[in-house]
C-alpha cells in the first residue's frame, strides 16, 4: 500500500495546506490503529474521507481534536504552522479547526446563542462575572449572517428543524474562524439529515467554502462524498490506501471497492449444498421501509441480502432473525409459525423452532465481554439442556471443546473472558454460540465484519459447513466479497424493494454494481448518480 | 497469519487506549493475592488485636459475638446482592424493607395478639410485596433505580415508625425465639440459616440454568433478550426475591430479639453495601459473590469490635465501614480492571 504524495495533478500548488497531517500514527497497546497517515486539505477545499467502520478514521478525528495523543514522530499543522501534539482544544480553535460531531452536539432546551457560544461566553466586564447576553448574542446574529443562516437567536434549538440545527453547529464551528481561513471537520454530520435537509445543509457548507474555509466531511454516504467532495481520501485496516485523488475521476464503484479493498480470496466457489426440500418461509414481512417480502429457503441453501444503507436488507435480517419486531409477517421454520409483528414469540420461540441470529455488534447485542468463552457459548442452551437445578458441565465442556476446535478458537481457553479476546475470535465464539444449538436457519448480519483473514477463511468454512448438514443461512451482509464466495444466490435491497436478484456464478463486482444501481458495462465509466438525489446538484456549486 | 493486533484496535472490543492486552494465568501469584488478600488482613487482624488486648479479644465470648449476631446482615446483603447481580444497580430500600418486616411482626403479636406464625406470615408477605411495587415502577415502568427505591426506603421507614407509635416493640414470646437462637455446634441456629442461605446462592449462580441467565442479564440486556432469556422476567424476580429474603431474615432477627427496634433501619444502609462491595475483592475479583459478600460481613464485625474492644467509642464503627467501603472498592475496581 503505497502512501501517495501531494504531487497529484489536483492539489493546489503554490499555497501553503490549510491542514497538513504527516506520518500520524497510533496504537493502543499492540494494535496499530492508524499507520503513517498522510492528509493534505488545500485552502477552500471540500475534502472527503471514506472508509469502512474501523478502518480508523474517527481515530484520526480524535487525534485532531486532542482526545487520543498521536504516537511521536508524526505532525499536524495548519496553514503550515505546526500544532503542539497532543492537540491542545485551545490550539486548534485558536488556529481555526473545529469539528462537527455526528449527532450536532447541541444542547435541545437552551438556545440558538446559549448554542453557538457554549464554551466561549465573555463576562460582562472586568468585574463581572454576568454573561453579557446582548453582546454574545449581537455576535451569534453576525455569524449565522455570514452563513447565511436566518434564525431567531433566542429560540430553543429543540424546537428547530433539521437544517436548523445543523446552521447552528455550522455557526458554532466557524465563529473563531479568521476570514478567509479555518477547517471544519464533517463527522458523519449528514446523518442525522432527511435527503431533503442535506441539499440545504450543503447550501451552507458550500458558503462555509465561499468564505475561503477548508472542508473536511467525513461519510459512509458514498453518493453524497461523490455529488459534492473536490478530493477524496480513502482508509483502509489505518492506512490510506488514496490520498486526495480528485473525485471526479472517480465514482461510488470505485471508491467502495478502495474501501474494501480486494479481499484474498481464500475460497473458491464450491457446489451449492441446497436441496429440495424448503425449510424455512417469509411471507408478507414488512418492516422499516420494507412493504412486503416473500422468501423460501431450502435446505442448505444460502442466501444474501444487501443494499445501501436504509434499503431493507439489514431490517429483514433482523425481523427474520427475531432481533427486531416488524409491521407484518410470518415466518414458518420447520412447520412452525412464528408471527414476526407485534405479539410476536420471544427470541426464545425463535430459538426452539431452530432459528438462530448472529448480530453484527458482536460485544453490545452478541456477547457478555465479562463471562467467559464456555458461558457465553452454551447460554442460548443451559435452560434446554440443563434440568432446572443443574446446568450440568458435562455437555457444556463438550459443546465448547468441540467449537473451539471447529473454529479455530485461539487462546483454546473455555473459561477465558470474552473480552480479552481478538475482534475476529470474539467473532467465532459468537458464530459457535449459535452453530452449537445446530439451527435449521442460521441468519447472519455482517458475519466478517472486523476481522481478520484468517478468521474469514474459519468463519465462511464454518458457515458452509452449517449448510452443508443441511441449514438453511441467510447473509445480510455488505461484503461483496463474502456474498460471492458464499451464497447461491443475492437479494439486492433498493428502497426497500428486491431490485436485483443475482444467482449462479456470482463475481463480487457483479454484486457490487447491483448495490449502486448501475449495470456492469456502464460502471467503469460515467460517474454514477443514484436515484433521485438533491446532493448532486449541489456539485456545480462546489467547484 | 493471524494478525491479532488489528481487532484489538476495534473499538467493539473495548479495550481502551495504552492498556495492554494482559493473558490472565489462572493460578499465577497475582491472581492468588488478589483472591485472598482479605483473608490474610483478616488473619493479621486477628493476631494484632490478640497481641494487644491480653486475651480480652481472644476468647470464646468474643468469637460468639462476631458469629452470633450478624444474621440481619447476611440476609440484607443476599437480597441487594440479588438486584445488583441482574445489573439494577442500588436498591437503597433493602434495610427499609427488612426494618418493615421486622415491625410488622412484634407490632401485631404484642400490640395486637396475633398468634406468632400468623404475624410472621404477614410480615414476610409485606416485605415480598414491597418487592413487588419497586420491580413494578422499576422493570415495567421503567422509572429509575435509585429514586424509586430511596423513595420507597423512606416512606417505610414512615410507616415502621407509625405502626411501633416510634417506640422499640419487644415481648415477643421466647419460644418463638427458639427459631433463631437454639444453639448448633455451639452456635445460634440463625448463623447457620446463612450458611445456608450462602452456600444456596452460590449454588444458584454457578450451576443453575437461572443463575447464569442472572449473570448474563446482569453483563448485557441486549445479549441476554437475543439469547432467548427473558430478561424483564428476571429482573422483575430479583425485586420480588430480594423483598421474600429481607422478610425472611427479618422474621428471624425479631424472633432472635424477642422484638424491633425501628429506628434502627438506617444504621444497616452502609455496612450491607460495604459487605457487599467488599464482597468483590473476596475469591472473584472484581466479581459480586454471595461467598466473599460473607467473609466480608465477619470481616467488618471482628475490625468494629476489636476497636471497641481497645476502648475506642461507637464512631469507630463508622469510620471503619466507610474506610473499607471506599478501600475495597477502589481495589476491586482496579482488579477487575486489570483482569480485562
Amino acid at each position: 500500500m503505497t502512501v501517495p504524495e501531494a504531487e497529484r495533478p489536483d492539489s493546489p500548488k503554490n499555497q501553503q495546506d490549510r491542514l497538513e497531517v504527516a506520518d500520524i500514527s497510533k496504537a493502543f497497546g499492540s494494535a496499530r490503529v492508524l499507520r503513517g497517515i498522510e492528509l493534505r486539505i488545500a485552502p477552500g477545499e471540500l475534502h472527503g474521507l471514506v472508509g469502512q467502520n474501523g478502518c480508523g478514521k474517527s481515530t484520526l478525528v480524535k487525534i485532531l481534536t486532542g482526545i487520543y495523543t498521536p504516537d511521536p514522530g508524526g505532525a499536524v499543522s495548519v496553514d503550515g504552522r505546526p500544532l503542539a501534539l497532543p492537540v491542545r482544544p485551545l490550539d486548534a480553535r485558536a488556529a481555526g479547526l473545529s469539528v462537527v460531531h455526528q449527532n450536532l452536539g447541541l444542547v435541545d432546551d437552551r438556545t440558538v446563542w446559549e448554542n453557538v457560544r457554549l464554551g466561549r461566553f465573555r463576562a460582562a466586564g472586568p468585574f463581572s462575572r454576568r454573561i453579557d447576553g446582548r453582546a454574545e448574542r449581537r455576535a451569534v446574529e453576525e455569524v449565522l449572517d455570514r452563513l447565511g443562516a436566518d434564525l431567531d437567536v433566542n429560540e430553543k434549538v429543540g424546537q428547530l428543524s433539521a437544517e436548523d440545527r445543523a446552521a447552528v453547529a455550522i455557526a458554532r464551528a466557524m465563529q473563531d474562524h479568521q476570514p478567509g481561513g479555518g477547517l471544519i471537520i464533517f463527522d458523519e454530520s449528514t446523518r442525522a439529515l432527511r435527503k431533503d435537509a442535506r441539499a440545504r445543509f450543503f447550501e451552507l457548507v458550500n458558503g462555509v467554502i465561499a468564505g475561503g474555509a477548508s472542508v473536511l466531511l467525513i461519510s459512509h454516504n458514498l453518493e453524497e462524498v461523490v455529488a459534492v467532495t473536490d478530493r477524496v481520501t480513502v482508509l483502509r485496516d489505518g492506512t490510506v490506501v488514496e490520498g486526495g485523488i480528485a473525485t471526479r475521476e472517480t465514482d461510488e464503484t470505485a471508491l467502495t471497492r478502495l474501501m474494501l479493498g480486494r479481499h484474498l480470496l481464500t475460497h473458491s466457489r464450491v457446489d451449492s449444498h441446497a436441496q429440495d426440500e424448503t425449510v424455512a418461509r417469509v411471507r408478507g414481512l414488512a418492516v422499516r421501509s420494507v412493504p412486503d417480502f416473500d422468501l423460501d429457503l431450502k435446505k442448505g441453501e444460502i442466501i444474501g441480502l444487501t443494499g445501501l444503507v436504509g434499503s431493507g436488507a439489514v431490517a429483514v435480517a433482523e425481523a427474520i432473525g427475531g432481533a427486531r419486531p416488524a409491521k407484518a409477517g410470518l415466518l414458518t421454520v420447520n412447520g412452525k409459525d412464528i408471527k414476526l409483528a407485534a405479539g410476536r414469540g420471544s427470541t426464545e420461540d425463535f430459538i426452539k423452532a431452530g432459528v438462530a441470529f448472529v448480530a453484527e455488534r458482536r460485544l453490545e447485542q452478541g456477547l457478555a465481554g465479562d463471562l467467559s468463552v464456555a458461558q457465553n457459548l452454551t447460554l442460548p442452551r443451559v435452560r434446554s439442556r440443563g434440568s432446572r437445578l443443574r446446568i450440568g458441565g458435562g455437555w457444556q465442556a463438550e459443546e465448547t471443546a468441540a467449537m473451539i476446535v471447529k473454529l479455530d478458537i485461539r487462546p483454546p481457553e473455555p473459561d477465558k473472558l470474552v473480552g480479552t479476546l481478538s475482534g475476529g475470535n470474539q467473532q467465532k465464539v459468537l458464530l459457535g454460540k449459535w452453530l452449537a444449538g445446530k439451527p435449521d436457519l442460521l441468519v447472519l448480519h455482517e458475519p466478517t465484519q472486523a476481522v481478520d483473514v484468517g478468521a474469514r477463511h474459519d468463519i465462511i468454512a464454518a458457515i458452509r459447513e452449517a449448510a452443508r448438514d443441511g441449514c438453511a443461512v441467510l447473509i445480510s451482509s455488505i461484503d461483496a466479497a463474502d456474498l460471492a464466495v458464499l451464497c447461491d444466490r443475492v437479494l439486492v435491497f433498493r428502497d426497500g424493494q428486491v431490485a436485483d436478484e443475482l444467482t449462479g456464478d456470482l463475481d463480487q463486482d457483479a454484486i457490487i454494481h447491483a448495490t449502486f444501481g448501475v449495470s456492469a458495462t456502464a460502471a467503469g465509466a460515467a460517474p454514477v448518480v443514484t436515484g433521485q438525489d438533491n446532493e448532486s446538484t449541489s456539485k456545480g456549486v462546489v467547484r | 497469519m493471524m494478525d491479532t493486533t488489528r481487532q484489538e484496535a476495534s473499538p467493539a472490543t473495548g479495550s481502551g487506549p495504552g492498556r495492554p492486552a494482559r493473558s490472565r494465568r489462572p493460578f499465577s501469584a497475582g491472581q492468588f493475592t488478589a483472591r485472598y488478600a482479605i483473608i490474610v488482613v483478616w488473619a493479621a487482624m486477628i493476631a494484632v488485636y490478640a497481641g494487644t488486648e491480653h486475651g480480652l479479644f481472644w476468647s470464646a465470648g468474643t468469637f460468639q459475638t462476631i458469629f452470633s449476631s450478624q444474621e440481619p446482615l447476611v440476609f440484607m446483603t443476599m437480597a441487594l446482592m440479588t438486584t445488583i447481580l441482574v445489573g439494577e444497580f442500588v436498591d437503597l430500600s433493602v434495610p427499609a424493607v427488612f426494618s418493615f418486616a421486622a415491625t410488622i411482626l412484634p407490632v401485631l403479636v404484642v400490640n395486637h395478639g396475633w398468634s406468632v406464625w400468623a404475624a410472621a406470615l404477614v410480615a414476610i408477605v409485606g416485605a415480598v410485596g414491597c418487592g413487588v411495587v419497586n420491580a413494578f415502577l422499576v422493570v415495567k415502568l421503567h422509572v429509575n433505580t435509585i429514586v424509586v427505591t430511596l423513595g420507597m426506603s423512606t416512606l417505610l421507614e414512615g410507616v415502621s415508625l407509625w405502626m411501633s407509635d416510634m417506640n422499640s416493640v419487644s415481648g415477643m414470646p421466647a419460644s418463638f425465639g427458639k427459631i433463631a437462637n437454639q444453639d448448633a455446634l455451639g452456635l445460634p441456629i440463625d448463623f447457620w440459616y446463612g450458611v445456608v442461605l450462602v452456600l444456596g446462592f452460590g449454588y444458584l449462580l454457578a450451576f443453575t440454568p437461572l443463575g447464569r441467565h442472572m449473570q448474563f442479564v446482569g453483563a448485557s440486556r441486549e445479549v441476554s433478550r437475543l439469547s432467548g432469556v427473558r430478561v424483564d422476567r428476571i429482573r422483575f424476580g430479583s425485586f420480588v426475591f430480594a423483598g421474600l429474603l429481607s422478610g425472611v431474615g427479618a422474621v428471624i432477627a425479631a424472633a432472635s430479639i424477642g422484638g424491633y427496634d425501628p429506628t434502627s433501619a438506617d444504621s444497616y444502609l452502609l455496612p450491607v453495601f460495604a459487605a457487599v462491595f467488599l464482597g468483590t475483592a473476596i475469591f472473584q475479583p472484581g466479581r459480586f459473590n454471595p461467598l466473599g459478600t460473607f467473609v466480608g460481613i465477619y470481616f467488618l464485625e471482628t475490625g468494629i469490635l476489636g476497636l471497641q474492644l481497645l476502648g475506642l467509642q461507637a464512631w469507630v464503627s463508622d469510620v471503619f465501614y466507610g474506610g473499607v467501603l471506599v478501600i475495597a472498592v477502589t481495589i476491586s475496581t482496579l482488579l477487575h480492571r486489570r483482569s480485562s
